[in-house]
């Protein structure tokens, strides 16, 4: 009865139990737990070794010599496939193995026992992967920080330093041998010393970390700004144990910010130095600041301004139009440039040009104002403008007086010319020197009437000065000419050579070269030498610089040159006073030509002619 | 509807406040919504009124009313965590209201439905910057408006007066 129990109890055993026999290792009893380990073959009375199942070899092997050596052994965390599932899933056996003897001690077969330890066996192999992994961190952890271009550190409550990474050793050029509790207060700048010493032991002191800069001697023996940053590491709330941190070299960018600051204050006195309103404003075109001088001129403060206060400086009448146009510009980024009156702190309008620039940077865009008082200068040209228009008024009431003068005296003169066209056929005169002095009287009546008709047409061509130009085909408006000059032309049997091919087209006046072509043509057909027939060349062509000029060349009376420069043509300067003419013409082709930015040149020989060059343009 | 205001406007003093900011996140048409909404319920209680304006996750508001009550509101609005950047361009003293209905105006993602929403326009919808802002306020609302919306959506209707 016993034995039954115990036989129901081993059978249920959770670990495998089973009895080898005999040399051959034969099956004996196999409790459940066994049989599934090892796949469920395992008929009673037959070897082993025709039923390996998932065993392997070299445990029947061991089994083998266990059998015949009589000493036990056990095989731990052995690995064994798991019967019927996945090959390379394993399950971890420790594996007893007992030999049985009989009363005298022969071998007579084993006693198996196999407690499952896969459990315990992961957790050893994950453990061991753990380790290993641990280990690979911890050497990269140690290249990082031992690469990273900054002294890392870790410092107990007590101030002693617990590690220091080799970056200390080569920023401060200390032998490895230092001591670096001793001599890293002493590489601190003697001004800045107290300072750290005191910041650090406050902050272990009340448990927390710090932030802080000073300057640390460097190998060389320069002191360089460095940041100091360290944090807590807490093993139980609020009592950390150890301070872990980083030295970082910061002297370039404290040094480039010191500069940056520097710059910026010199340009704040700057813009608050100049006698002009000078303000900046943000990229939606809102106004950040004001100079000083803005606030002497508006009495107003940057606050009370605001951002687009600045309108309501300008005259009421001109505040849309200036609004308008800044939303415009800061939607285009265009320039901003204007002439407004601005109302200063006691009421007073003054003058001022308002310009704005964006600069468009990496900072992204803002724009830079200044508003510059030209109400003195504007008043100036005011006055000026005023004594223009009124000069310029003069001058013309002068000309309608002249032409007025010209024409109101042509009729007296047909009258006085009438009268002694009837004396003279009428009255008989004896005294043959009466005929000379009837026909010099003729003469004078003639010339007083070329006299007002000139003076007429220069009022006339005075006004045309300032006519439009236009591209003009030369050889058209010379024939223009020369047509209305027909009479002339046949009196002098004149020849005329016209040659424009060199530069055919001229941008003028109309009327103005009109104007200039009949006069040095009626001059070279008047001044025609009485020996010989007229012959006249008219060429256009292009000067060593490139611009067009016109040679009038005759073969007449010529006349005598004074000064190197060639004559100048003042009005009424006749040239040749046995020939008529009011010596208007000469003067109002200079005229024309010197309004239009041009020159005149000409050159004579007495008897042989004249040849008169036209600069257009210089 | 809203009950105007602006008559009453003269008995107690005003002021409007404009600032800008920009949204922590992308405020999706379900949150713009919600947040025309929640102004014209809770403001209309306050006499707060004004405008919102958003586009790609800037903001700018006009706020008016007593300052007893906007300028805790504007305190309130800048401590909202669902924006940052809060910039405040002015708090000055006005005469009249200008925005007397709740309105706002942004681009939304699903235009349909919107139309018909009261308080909402389309930025390109928007009516031109009310007259009855000084030429300076006026212009402070178009160049918010501009850097909301860009350039391209028409501004400035008053001032070309």
């Amino acid at each position: 009865m016993r034995e039954q129990q115990l036989q129901t109890i081993l059978r249920h055993m959770p670990a495998g139990i089973a009895t080898l026999l005999g040399p051959e290792l034969r099956f004996g009893f196999v409790n459940e737990a066994m049989q599934s380990l090892l796949g469920g073959d395992t008929p009673e009375g037959q070897p082993l070794a025709d039923h390996l199942g998932v065993l392997a070899a070299d445990l029947l092997e061991v089994m083998q010599q266990v059998y015949s050596s009589g000493r036990p052994y056990v095989a731990k965390a052995y690995a064994l496939p798991v019967a019927g599932s996945d090959p390379t899933s394993r399950r971890y056996l420790d594996v007893a193995l007992e030999p049985l003897q009989d009363d005298e001690g022969q071998p007579q077969g084993l006693l198996l026992f196999a407690v499952d330890v896969t459990g315990q066996e992961e957790a050893r192999q994950r453990a061991h992967e753990l380790a290993l992994e641990t280990r690979r961190l911890d050497a990269r952890l140690r290249v990082l920080t031992e690469t990273a271009p900054q002294i890392t550190f870790s410092i107990d409550a007590a101030g002693q330093f617990e590690y220091v990474s080799p970056q200390w050793y080569y920023f401060t050029g200390q032998p490895p041998t230092a001591d670096v509790n001793a001599i890293w207060p002493l590489l601190i700048h003697p001004d800045d010393r107290l300072r750290v010493l005191y910041q650090s032991d406050m902050a272990r002191s009340s448990g927390i970390g710090w932030n802080f800069e000073y300057r640390l001697r460097r190998h060389d023996g320069q002191y360089r700004w460095v940041l100091s940053r360290a944090l807590p590491e807490h093993h139980a709330p609020d009592k950390p144990v150890f301070w872990h941190g980083a030295v970082t070299e910061v002297h370039d960018q404290r040094e480039l910010a010191e500069a940056l600051r520097q710059g910026e204050a010199e340009l704040r006195f700057l813009a608050d130095s100049i006698p002009q309103l000078i303000w900046t404003a943000s990229a939606e075109g809102f106004i950040d600041y004001y100079n000083q001088h803005t606030a002497q001129y508006t009495g107003l403060s940057t606050q009370e301004l605001g951002p687009t206060g600045w309108v309501n400086l300008l005259d009421p009448s001109e505040q849309a139009g200036a609004a308008r146009r800044w939303v415009q510009c800061v939607a285009s980024g265009e320039d901003y440039e204007g002439l407004y009156r601005m109302r200063r702190h006691d009421g007073q309008y003054r003058w001022h040009i308002i310009r704005a620039r964006q600069l468009a940077d990496a900072r992204g865009p803002r724009w830079f104002g200044a508003c510059t008082d030209v109400d003195d200068q504007h008043r100036l040209r005011e006055v000026l403008q005023t004594q223009y228009d009124e000069l310029a008024r003069t001058n013309r009431d002068l000309d309608t007086f002249v032409y007025t003068a010209s024409h109101d005296l042509k009729q007296p003169l047909f009258n006085l010319r009438g009268l002694f066209e009837e004396l003279r056929s009428s009255a008989t005169f004896h005294d043959p020197e009466q005929a000379t002095l009837l026909e010099m009287v003729d003469d004078a009546l003639l010339q007083l009437d070329g006299t007002l008709q000139e003076l007429a047409a220069t009022v006339q061509d005075q006004r045309e000065l300032a006519a439009p130009t236009e591209e003009l085909d030369l050889q058209s408006v010379a024939q223009e000419v020369l047509l209305g000059l027909r009479a002339q032309v046949e009196e002098a049997q004149a020849t005329i050579d016209l040659d424009v091919a060199a530069a055919p087209t001229l941008v003028y006046g109309r009327a103005n070269l009109r104007s200039v072509l009949h006069n040095l043509l009626s001059n070279a057909l008047k001044f025609a030498h009485p020996d010989r027939p007229a012959h006249i060349t008219i060429s256009s062509s292009l000067s060593e610089s490139g611009q067009p000029r016109l040679t009038v060349q005759d073969n007449g009376l010529g006349m005598t040159l004074v000064g190197s420069a060639g004559p100048s043509f003042l009005l009424f300067d006749r040239q040749h006073p046995g020939v008529a003419g009011a010596g208007v013409g000469l003067y109002l082709v200079q005229r024309i030509i010197d309004s239009r930015g041009g020159h005149l040149e000409v050159g004579s020989t007495v008897d042989q002619g004249t040849t008169f060059t036209v600069y257009w343009f210089e | 509807m809203y009950p105007k205001r602006a008559g009453r406007g003269a008995c107690y003093q005003m002021n409007h406040i404009v600032y800008m900011s920009r949204a922590v996140r992308p405020l999706s048409d379900y949150d713009l919504q919600d947040l025309l909404a929640q102004c014209r319920r809770d403001n209309s209680l306050h006499q707060v009124t004004g405008v919102l304006f958003y586009s790609h996750g800037s903001i700018a508001q006009l706020i008016e009313g007593d300052p007893a009550v906007i300028e805790p509101l504007y305190d309130k609005i800048s401590r909202d965590g669902r924006h940052s950047n809060v910039m405040q361009l002015v708090n000055k003293p006005i005469a009249a209201r200008s925005f007397p209905d709740w309105s706002m105006a942004f681009h939304p993602l699903e235009a349909k439905g919107f139309a018909t929403l009261e308080g909402f326009f389309m930025p390109s919808h928007l009516p031109p910057t009310p007259d009855t802002l000084s030429i300076a306020d006026a212009m402070l609302i178009d160049l918010v408006r501009q850097a909301v919306f860009g350039a391209d959506e028409p501004a400035a209707a008053n001032l070309t007066a």
